[in-house]
């Protein structure tokens, strides 16, 4: 649509603004004031919005793991246990369940959790007698590490 | 067994515009093959003059999706139908979660009383299960 010479330049006219502008102001429509409808202030709203959303995405995985983390930690003090040790004790048990699918258990299946729970806590003062009993008692039932390979 | 959700295409062009020189095309040469490739999609051809040539696909959920075919290549327009016709009727947006349950707990969901001792297992100083 190149018109090479002056006179024939006046009649070349933009048919499409509307749709244009309306591309850009319909991913404004939800904001709050002037910027839902004015297409100058839309403009750099939009750009914003999708640039936040875009380096949101990195921070969603971390507020997710500090959401999952809270829950545990409650639903673990419930069953006398903090979470660090619920933790720890779960991994040296060989129980590799991560904490999305943990927090799950503990919302919507409370008596799984109260036996992982139960399960961290045995291998907890397993831990404790095999530290300070030194050697006498036989080992713990649940310290046996079994080998996948 | 599979089950295509595509119900029917629709081709609606204009026998004379210029725009619609890739529909004719296809109608032509590739549409009797396409036809014969999918069987249980049922292809309407019809004319409509004075508005843009338009591929209307019919879904068995009910959707009605409508793709405009002007100045497109037969080629292209066949490649469009094969895309439409492996399609399901579903809104093209984005999914939350990639699964779903009607019955997200089986013990029953967590509520503040769980966990806590009821009055028929209450080990107090004076109290007795009862």
């Amino acid at each position: 649509m190149v018109f090479l010479s002056a006179p024939k330049w006046l009649r070349s006219r933009l048919t499409d603004r509307f749709w244009r502008v309306q591309e850009v102001l319909k991913y404004a429509r939800h904001f709050r004031g002037r910027k839902n409808r004015c297409y100058k202030l839309a403009v750099r709203s939009v750009r914003r919005a999708f640039v936040k959303s875009t380096k949101a995405r990195r921070e969603k995985k971390r507020f997710l793991r500090a959401l999952w983390i809270t829950r545990i930690e409650a639903a673990s003090l419930e069953h006398g246990l903090k979470y660090p040790s619920f933790i720890s004790n779960l991994l040296k048990s060989q129980v590799e369940l991560n904490r999305k699918v943990i927090a799950d258990l503990a919302i919507y299946e409370p008596k799984t959790f109260k036996s992982l729970a139960a399960l961290a806590q045995r291998r907890r003062q397993e831990g404790f007698l095999a530290a300070l009993g030194d050697g006498k008692e036989p080992e713990g039932i649940f310290s046996r590490i079994v080998h996948h390979y | 067994r599979y089950v295509r959700q595509l119900q029917r295409l629709q081709l609606l062009f204009s026998p004379t515009a210029a725009d619609s020189r890739g529909a004719r095309q296809f109608v032509e040469e590739v549409a009797l093959d396409f036809a014969r490739q999918h069987p249980d999609v049922v292809l309407y051809v019809s004319p409509r003059t004075g508005l843009a040539p338009v591929l209307l696909a019919e879904y068995l959920n009910g959707t009605v999706r409508e793709e405009l075919i002007a100045s497109k290549t037969s080629e292209e327009i066949k490649q469009l139908a094969t895309k439409l016709a492996g399609q399901s009727g579903l809104d093209i947006i984005r999914i939350r979660k990639p699964f779903h349950t009607d019955n997200p707990s089986i013990q029953g969901q967590w509520h503040p009383l769980t966990n806590k001792p009821s009055a028929l297992t209450v080990q107090g100083p004076r109290l007795q299960p009862q």
